[in-house]
């Protein structure tokens, strides 16, 4: 129904839409890093922030852990995790033909839910730690959502850090540059598949411990963070790691906008559109990226 | 010799009376297989919370009668499977049910969509489907036969919340619902309802099922800022849009929920956040009628937690297909179906009659509220147990 | 030799012809999906065997053809058959005007961009409620029998292994495969990629839009989440896999040999089933990602033209 879109709601969207859109760009840094490094579509990726999301409901359920202290266990936790997938699995299809990683992963993902669904049954569980606004003016900025934002926001810095100016991080990007350069330089590729590995799943599963403040945590929670993550990387450019950073805030604005000026269903089909035009126009991503 | 004919004489009775004995239970031996009844309840998925309540309320009406004797003499038999709350599994296993697993009898499984589809399988293999979670009045528009009804239709879900409303001189409404068959007929029922008050309905949308973010339908129902608001949902979406009224401060004096509202842990997971929050209901647990008190002991006693309409409503409708059953004294389908249409009768879960299309004429809805973490029924006056607290209070002058 | 060969095809395709009248409804329905699965799994060969572009949301086409058949049945009185070759035309249009941008992009690219579609149709879907019924689905009156539906798709899979067949012994095919194996070389000997590989989705998708009518027939009802599903495009991937991808038999032996599995495992234990599937997914991908055929054809030196 076409109603009069005013100032004040039209600042209240860009405002929800971009606190979105920085947990979107936390999340996607992780999957942007595993196609960077090894050439893999992990698929698995929401599963690993439904694990995270999980891992603070029980922290919280069960021994009243504040959501946002639970970071410190579910980063960790999701390292490991990501860690033993990849030893066992991934590293087979490490710059395979991309069939390979899309199945194995997709499996993954089918495993790890299935798992959880006979773990901890369907139900809908939430976290009921933090809600209501803080009111400015005419904007009521969503507790939950502000405060998972700046911890996204801090997250991601501190990974930016991490990759910029230690040497592992730096390995890491030389690796996603050119993965036999990097080896001939005497980079242990192997290791910082592993490392990567990790930190994308401990990135997803933080991703996860915030979302479940926000909403709802179920089994299939993940999905549809795959493909916005999938979007993020379009946006941003493989490779382009900050530029990953810009694409989650962009499909975040977009996202709020378009379900505020049409309708909640279409907002998913404008954010495909927009990813089919980029592809076509500039198939190395918005930003600088690379092929 | 007259000796050995009597003793062969004997030997003869002895062995009639073997035979006899052996045929009395051979018989009862057979009569006592089990009547299957065929399922598909939505165990997991969207609606697995929903479902499971359905499943409960089929086997406790199963326990009761199976002590009381059984139906024609058997005992009866649930065969149950899980549809995922997906319409097309459910298709393929009532086909299974029917084809493979021979079931003799079927019961409808939950929610409107998934009871639209595999109703096409029942009526494709002339078998009744009580249906006992589906209140979508197309569903009974199609001209099927062996299809019946026992709850009341989405359309007048909202009918206590609107007559409140209406009541209290409240002019605007905006009501959102889910994308799927039943929650957009409960939707345009309660706009049906709301115009006949002479309300002004100043949005109408629908999201897609799944959807966890309702920031763009609330932020536009802000800034119309309805007296009323209604959203056909069920009980996820109805956990979500609660929270998130909240968090972008939506106050409407009224706030109803067609479907999840009037499940327990709706108030254990939103806390206060629920309070004051309207909830439709087919059952609530201090309804008369005969036999309600002792289904909410027993199924406390046989599940231990609390429970909301859905196992009662499949209980009831378990009970009405079996005293059908019991009136046609066959499990032919079309002897069954003639006293279906007939029955007049009122189970534990409430009243029943149907029209010739099978659909339910009888049964009427309640209105809940949320008063200091408990479900009090306010709607209709005769059984409401309290006033509702009205109006709801803005978010910011709550504690 | 050859007439060997024909004498037994034949045979089999005589067997199968005559099979309904002599065989339980349950089988017959059976009979159906493998067919089904014959024709998508081959289908996806079509494309992504020949040329190696991972169509990762090739089920789009068919919810296409599902949704096309059912507003037609349901809204102007069509015919099912008809309607469901109608589901076709749409269906290729719809990959016309996704392929022919999106096959532009290189391989991990194209197979998101696939995957995207599929979501994306489904949400239009979903969105038209007018056409479509939304949320709701389409409701299709029941049908009478079934037979009629397995000589349907018993002849789009026969179509489909036909025409594959007729690909791979053509140039059109050789030209195919090598832009599977190095499409730059390919391009500078100077075959024509981009309207080839044009050509080959367009074919690939044209069979599932077919057969996705027969299904909205088949189930008299179709709605968005249940037609849509990515589950169902990543099981043509594995039949077509299992088998052997790039080969003729390779979907069909693919198709029959898992479905059976399927069908055997999925009756007595649901939860077992997903945990069985997903090994094979594992294994296959892992261990035998040239499938049956492709293993056979290394080790017993068998035609390329299987």
């Amino acid at each position: 129904m076409p109603i009069e879109i005013t100032g004040g709601m039209l600042l209240q969207g860009v405002v929800s839409g971009l606190l979105a859109g920085g947990l979107y760009a936390m999340v996607a840094l992780g999957m942007a890093l595993i196609f960077g490094v090894m050439r893999v579509i992990n698929v698995a990726h929401g599963t690993l922030l439904m694990l995270g999301a999980y891992a603070t409901y029980w922290l919280f359920a069960l021994y009243g852990m504040n959501p946002f202290l639970s970071l410190l266990i579910s980063f960790p936790l999701l390292f490991v995790v990501g860690v033993i997938l990849q030893r066992l699995f991934v590293y087979r299809v490490v710059d395979a033909p991309e069939l390979s990683s899309l199945l194995l992963t997709f499996w993954i993902s089918i495993f790890i839910a299935n798992m959880a669904m006979v773990a901890w049954t369907a139900d809908y569980r939430s976290v009921e730690f933090l809600t209501g606004s803080f009111l400015l003016g005419p904007i009521a900025l969503s507790k939950p959502r502000l405060i998972s934002f700046c911890f996204a926001l801090g997250i991601t810095y501190l990974a930016f850090l991490f990759l910029n100016k230690s040497k592992t991080g730096k390995a890491i990007r030389a690796t996603s540059q050119h993965r036999e350069l990097a080896q001939v330089c005497g980079i242990n590729v192997r290791r910082i598949d592993l490392i990567t590995f990790g930190l994308a799943a401990g990135l997803a599963g933080t991703g996860g411990s915030l979302v479940s403040v926000m909403f709802s945590v179920f089994p299939e929670m993940g999905q549809i963070y795959v493909f916005k993550s999938f979007l993020v990387i379009v946006l941003g450019g493989a490779g382009n790691y900050p530029g990953a950073f810009f694409g989650g805030l962009i499909l975040g604005l977009v996202e709020g906008l378009a379900s505020l000026y049409l309708s909640a269903q279409l907002s998913e089909v404008i954010a495909y559109i927009l990813l089919v035009l980029i592809l076509l126009v500039r198939p190395t991503g918005l930003l600088r990226g690379r092929s | 010799m007259k000796g050995s004919s009597k003793a062969k004489e004997n030997l003869g009775w002895v062995f009639l009376l073997g035979l006899g004995l052996g045929l009395l239970i051979w018989d009862s031996a057979a009569a006592q297989a089990p009547i299957k009844v065929g399922a598909s309840i939505s165990v997991t998925g969207t609606y697995a919370k929903l479902g499971g309540y359905t499943r409960d309320g089929y086997l406790m009406c199963a326990k009761e009668i199976n002590d009381k004797g059984g139906l024609l003499g058997r005992k009866l038999e649930f065969v149950i499977y899980d549809d995922r709350s997906e319409t097309t599994t459910a298709i393929k296993l009532y086909e299974k049910l029917i084809t493979e697993d021979k079931v003799e009898l079927v019961m409808g499984p939950y929610s409107s969509p998934i009871t639209n589809a595999a109703s096409t399988v029942s009526e494709k293999y002339k078998k009744i489907m009580v249906a006992s979670l589906a209140a979508t009045t197309s569903i009974w528009e199609r001209g099927f036969k062996y299809l019946f009804m026992t709850i009341s239709p989405a359309e007048v879900y909202m009918e206590g919340l609107v007559e409140l409303a209406a009541e209290r001189g409240l002019k605007t409404i905006a009501v959102i619902n889910e994308d799927t068959l039943f929650s957009k007929a409960a939707a345009s029922g309660t706009i049906d309802l709301a115009k006949k008050k002479a309300m002004k309905v100043v949005m109408h949308d629908a999201y897609p099922k799944g959807t966890t973010d309702f920031s763009g339908l609330l932020i536009r129902m802000k800034a119309l800022n309805p007296d009323v608001i209604v959203a056909g949902s069920y009980f996820d979406d109805a956990v979500a849009t609660t929270r998130q009224m909240k968090e972008l401060d939506v106050n409407p004096k009224m706030f109803g929920v067609t479907v999840g509202g009037d499940v327990p842990d709706f108030g254990k997971q939103l806390g206060k956040t629920a309070e004051y929050v309207y909830g439709s209901t087919q059952w609530s647990d201090d309804v008369k009628y005969p036999g309600a008190r002792e289904f909410t002991e027993n199924y406390k006693k046989m599940f231990n937690r609390e429970f909301s309409y859905h196992a009662p409503a499949a209980y009831g409708a378990c009970q009405v297909f079996a005293e059908a059953i019991r009136r046609a004294k066959s499990l032919d389908s079309d002897k069954i179906r003639e006293q279906l249409l007939k029955l007049k009768i009122t189970t534990a879960f409430g009243d029943y009659q149907v029209d010739e299309r099978g659909f339910q004429t009888a049964h009427k809805m309640v209105l809940l509220q949320w008063q200091e973490g408990k479900r009090v029924t306010v709607w209709p006056a005769s059984l409401a147990e309290a006033k509702p607290l009205y109006p709801t209070p803005p978010w910011s002058q709550r504690k | 030799m050859k007439g060997l060969i024909g004498a037994v095809v034949l045979l089999i395709l005589a067997a199968l012809g005559l099979m309904p009248f002599f065989v339980t409804n349950y089988i017959v329905s059976f009979a159906i999906q493998i067919f089904m699965w014959i024709a998508l799994a081959g289908s996806w060969n079509l494309i992504s065997g020949f040329t190696g572009y991972v169509s990762f949301g090739h089920v789009a086409f068919f919810g296409t053809g599902a949704y096309t058949a059912a507003i037609l049945i349901s809204k102007a009185g069509w015919h099912w058959f008809p309607a469901s070759l109608t589901g076709s035309v749409t269906a290729a249009a719809l990959a016309l005007i996704i392929g022919y941008p999106c096959l532009r992009l290189k391989g991990p690219y194209f197979a998101i961009a696939m995957l995207g579609l599929n979501e994306v149709v489904r949400a239009l879907v979903s969105y038209f409620e007018t056409f479509t019924g939304g949320g709701n689905g389409i409701s299709l009156p029941p049908i009478a029998s079934i037979q009629p539906v397995y000589y349907a798709m018993g002849g789009v899979a026969l179509a489909v292994v036909l025409f594959t067949y007729l690909i791979i012994t053509s140039r059109f095919g050789l030209r195919l495969l090598s832009i599977r194996e190095d499409e730059l070389a390919a391009e500078a000997m100077g075959v024509n990629t981009a309207r080839l590989k044009l050509y080959a989705f367009l074919l690939s998708a044209t069979f599932p839009g077919i057969v996705g009518g027969f299904f909205a027939w088949y189930s008299s009802h179709i709605e968005p989440i249940g037609t849509f599903p990515l589950l169902t495009t990543i099981t043509m991937i594995i039949m077509c896999l299992f088998g052997g991808k790039g080969t003729v038999l390779g979907p069909v032996l693919g198709a029959t040999l898992l479905s059976i599995f399927q069908e055997m495992v999925w009756a007595r234990f649901l939860f077992i089933h997903q945990a069985i599937f997903g090994a094979l997914i594992v294994a296959v991908v892992l261990l035998m990602p040239r499938g049956i055929l492709g293993v056979l054809q290394q080790r017993y030196r068998l035609p390329r033209t299987i």
